[in-house]
């Protein structure tokens, strides 16, 4: 029976239901409703966990990985300038080969400040060497945190579980939780193959030098590469438990003949869904939602886009004096292809920028440059004259 | 090639596999430096060495080490002017180590417990030395070469072994008993002592040549330097050192209301001392040179003890600094004053300073006694023409042997540049070094100091403040003929200075290095440290980061560049 929950309660309740025995994290605009909820169930004595109450993102990340390192499933959760504070920590994390999951509750990155969202934190952090799932809805954050713990747990990687800052985390929806058992059943205990322990000690960590360091960096790429299989086998055995599944890799919808396609990330794919139905487009219109980021699913890609003649790549963050950050990965996965399509590549919805169902038929009609970039729907007029 | 584990974790010494020392452009090595007090010491004791035997092992222990260099510190730890303490770094931090009165209480302890010489070994084959005089000088001679397996027979005049020790040193300065017991200890170390023995009468140096394939002379200088102003000497002149020797033996002091003694060495302060005890009211004291003090340049002070002169003043002698005599006052021939004047220093065209009078600072002062003491000279008899015509003293290279007399060794007052029992001492020691070397056969090779390591070299910050102890001392109303004036200190006061010793240039095992080597680096071993440390370098893993050096409160540890 769903229940009509705001996504960050949601959330709380699904991590209390993967049973970490570690969560330690700082509170941060639009993540905090996440922490304050997983406190309250540790409070109630529903959630049985070591809570770590810490002064900072730096704190919060190191005492995860310090717990993940321990052997406990640990938890974190932030956003935007709390990511950039724990950086150093996440490179760390998974250079480390430590498996844990955090959720990053999308938030632009100041300056100037700005607490509304977009995706410029993950995507800042995209070559941490985390894997990097988007949600598309509070459904799929559930889902997919739930596969986040198998994937991490399998592969010695860690997860970073995306969901859009205010538009899924404040939002209420209704929501099916699994049952206690239907997660323990996905995710028996854990024991971690280097867990520290005072009886047999290691150090984590030591100082790699050049003669091993480009060894350590290719094993850590390849296992990333590799993890792709276990991205797919967690959603296909979720689905053969839940009913439901999150896409795997990626979701292609829409005519197996259309020759236009728009790929999005994270949650714009509810309002462009909605928007095919309210302004029905004169040409058939394939819609390609990307849910692994990291690693990047190129095949799969390549795949989603056989047949299109044009391709839309709408994202929420960029690379300043680049690009789209996921604009550019697309074109360059496409270009081994025999006829690749025609990429137009947008930034929608950056800090909060409302993304109205109206942006579908202006992105199809717009006459974006071919291999081109824009940031969308910019008002020259409010700009500094100087900028203008 | 080792093998990479998963996000780089290692087993316990794993890590081992990387040697981090390939790194390191400088190294840490242990540099064992002098201490100052050591490299001051005229008698070559390392003062740092047995403050550190007294902190670890006790007062035995620190006995023997210092009598390693020298055997009689009940003596010199009394007697001696104790450069060390001037030379002592710790001086510039708070107030010097007593170094002197540790050494004294050392000589006190060795002799209350009746310790024996350590390192006398009982089987002494080596060739035969004949010592002269049994002074300070003597004494240490036929000591060391005892320690190196020579048969030593030493010859004095007196009846009783000690020499200038004996014979021109005031009790309340060294007492009696304490000079007798140190004596006898030296004679019972294996020496044979031959009293009643002047050389020229009793026995000849010939003979002792033809005897003794190497002859040691320590005759000191028991003459007084001839005196005159301008040709003029009154008639009943006596030179300051053999009234001082009349005085000691026998406690005659000529008789007089008031008297000048012209010069400022130490038979001069002894002497006027003295006069004070024999009941002269009016003690004068000329010298050309200033009272010793603060900021007064060590050529330009008296050359008597700095103590010496301090308690002269105090019991009541009037020093006239840079003054010199220009007139004696006679009616007939007897002494009723001098004239004294300003002695001005001027330099000289080969840059010397020379003293001239200041004419126009002529003064009187009423005196019906005159008692010379400007140095004394060796007593030629016995010596033949080992003393040069025209030459007060006798004419050494640094290891003591006597010029165009290769088998002859001197050392001592006789030398005519020392004038202290610890150079005395020091002289010894060398010259029986040197002997032995001779005698196997090895070109001798003068000893090398190496710098005293300075206070910059150490990191003052492991160490606290405190004070030096305070000795008792006889106040002046209680100062007679005898009693002794300084008191020396407790064995809890000379541990405290042990403790307060910042152990220059070596390493007292705080183990500052070993805690603060952010690679664990210096190993903490007594087996395999070979240097008398308790801790190793660990080149394999040292990346050379000098916390070590920098930390290490001694200056032990420096940073050398890779070669």
């Amino acid at each position: 029976m769903p229940l009509a929950l705001e996504g960050s309660q949601a959330l709380a309740r699904t991590v209390a239901l993967c049973r970490p025995q570690v969560v330690a994290a700082y509170p941060i605009t639009p993540q905090t409703h996440i922490v304050e909820n997983i406190s309250r169930l540790v409070a109630d004595g529903v959630f049985d966990c070591e809570f770590v109450s810490v002064e900072s993102e730096f704190s919060a990340a190191s005492v995860a990985l310090g717990a993940a390192a321990a052997g406990s499933r640990a938890y974190t959760a932030s956003a935007s300038q709390g990511i950039m504070l724990m950086s150093e920590v996440l490179f760390n994390i998974a250079g480390l080969r430590v498996p844990m999951v955090m959720t990053c509750a999308n938030r632009s990155v100041g300056g100037p400040l700005n607490i509304w969202n977009d995706q410029q934190d993950s995507m800042a952090v995209r070559d941490s060497g985390w894997i990097q799932l988007y949600c598309a809805d509070n459904q799929e954050a559930i889902d997919t945190t739930i596969q986040a713990y198998r994937i991490a747990e399998r592969t010695e990687l860690p997860v970073m579980v995306c969901v859009d800052g205010f538009t899924l985390t404040h939002t209420l929806e209704p929501l099916e939780l699994p049952s206690q058992e239907e997660v323990d059943a996905f995710l028996p205990p854990y024991a971690f193959s280097r867990s520290l322990d005072p009886a047999h000690p290691i150090s984590i960590g030591t100082l790699v030098t050049p003669e091993h360091f480009s060894e350590v960096r290719h094993a850590h790429h390849t296992a990333m590469v590799k993890a792709i299989a276990e991205i797919e086998a967690a959603d296909g055995d979720w689905q053969a438990l839940s009913g439901r599944s999150g896409g795997a890799l990626l979701e292609s919808s829409g005519p197996a003949d259309a020759t236009v396609g728009v790929l999005t990330i994270g949650s714009i794919h509810g309002t462009l869904l909605e928007a095919m139905t309210e302004y029905p487009a004169s040409e058939p219109v394939r819609l390609i939602k990307l849910r692994c980021f990291r690693p990047f699913p190129a095949a799969a890609i390549r795949a989603a886009c056989a047949g299109l003649e044009r391709l839309v790549v709408v994202e929420r963050a960029l690379s300043p004096g680049s690009g789209g950050i996921v604009g550019n990965e697309v074109r360059a996965a496409l270009s081994t292809m025999e006829q690749p399509p025609r990429v137009e590549n947008y930034a929608v919805g950056l800090g909060g920028r409302d993304v109205p169902l109206d942006l579908y038929p202006r992105l199809l009609e717009a006459d974006g440059e071919v291999g081109g970039f824009s940031v969308f729907d910019v008002d020259v007029s409010r700009l500094a004259p100087e900028d203008q | 090639m080792t093998t990479l584990t998963r996000g780089a974790y290692a087993h316990p010494e794993t890590s081992l596999d990387f040697k981090t020392g390939t790194w390191r452009v400088e190294r840490p090595v242990h540099h064992h430096r002098n201490a100052p007090c050591h490299v001051a010491c005229p008698a070559g004791e390392d003062a740092q060495a047995y403050l550190a035997s007294l902190e670890e092992s006790g007062p035995r222990a620190a006995w023997e080490t210092l009598v390693a260099a020298n055997p009689l510190p009940a003596v010199t730890g009394r007697v001696c002017h104790h450069p060390c303490e001037t030379a002592c770094n710790r001086g510039a931090y708070d107030e010097s180590i007593s170094i002197h009165n540790v050494e004294r209480f050392l000589g006190d302890e060795a002799l209350r417990h009746g310790w024996d010489y350590p390192g006398i070994p009982a089987r002494r084959d080596g060739d035969a030395v004949a010592v002269v005089g049994a002074g300070p000088a003597g004494l240490a001679a036929a000591y060391h070469l005892l320690r190196l397996g020579h048969p030593v027979t030493v010859f004095d005049k007196l009846p009783v072994a000690g020499g200038t020790l004996r014979t021109a040193i005031p009790q309340y300065r060294l007492p009696r008993d304490i000079l007798d017991r140190e004596m006898e200890r030296i004679l019972a170390a294996g020496m044979e002592f031959r009293a009643h023995h002047i050389l020229g009468r009793d026995v000849s140096l010939a003979e002792l040549q033809a005897e003794y394939p190497r002859v040691f002379l320590g005759p000191g200088c028991q003459v007084g330097r001839a005196w005159s102003v301008d040709g003029v000497t009154p008639s009943d002149l006596h030179p300051g050192i053999s009234q001082l020797q009349e005085w000691i033996a026998v406690g005659a002091a000529p008789e007089a209301r008031s008297v000048a003694i012209l010069g400022g060495g130490n038979t001069a302060m002894d002497m006027a001392r003295v006069m004070r005890r024999a009941g002269t009211k009016e003690v004068h004291v000329i010298t050309h040179k200033a009272i010793p003090g603060p900021g007064v340049p060590a050529a330009d002070t008296m050359p008597a003890i700095e103590r010496e002169v301090r308690q002269a003043i105090e019991e009541g002698v009037v020093v006239h600094e840079h003054r010199g005599v220009h007139r004696l006052i006679l009616r007939g021939e007897k002494v009723i004053g001098v004239e004294i004047v300003h002695m001005k220093k001027m330099v000289q065209e080969n840059g010397r300073l020379k003293r001239i009078a200041f004419e126009g600072t002529e003064t009187v002062l009423h005196v019906d006694q005159v008692i010379p003491a400007v140095g004394q000279v060796v007593e030629r008899h016995g010596l033949g023409t080992i003393l040069a015509k025209g030459r007060d003293y006798l004419q050494a290279d640094e290891l003591g042997r006597v010029f165009q007399h290769p088998k002859l060794y001197t050392g001592g007052d006789a030398r005519g540049d020392r004038g202290t029992v610890a150079e005395a001492v020091g002289d010894g020691r060398r010259a029986a070094a040197a002997m032995h070397a001779d005698l196997i056969g090895v070109e001798p090779v003068p000893e090398v100091k190496s710098q005293p390591i300075g206070i910059e070299r150490l990191n003052l910050n492991y160490f606290e403040h405190a004070p030096a102890p305070e000795e008792k001392v006889l106040p002046v109303e209680d100062r007679g003929e005898t009693e002794e004036i300084e008191g020396g200190i407790t064995a809890r006061q000379a541990a405290a200075e042990a403790v307060r010793c910042f152990s220059c240039g070596n390493c007292f095992a705080c183990d500052n290095c070993w805690t603060l080597c952010p690679d664990n680096s210096v190993l903490k071993t007594r087996d395999v440290a070979t240097d008398g440390t308790h801790y190793v370098f660990d080149y394999d893993y040292c990346k050379g980061c000098g916390m070590c050096a920098n930390e290490c409160p001694c200056g032990f540890i420096e940073m050398e560049p890779e070669g």
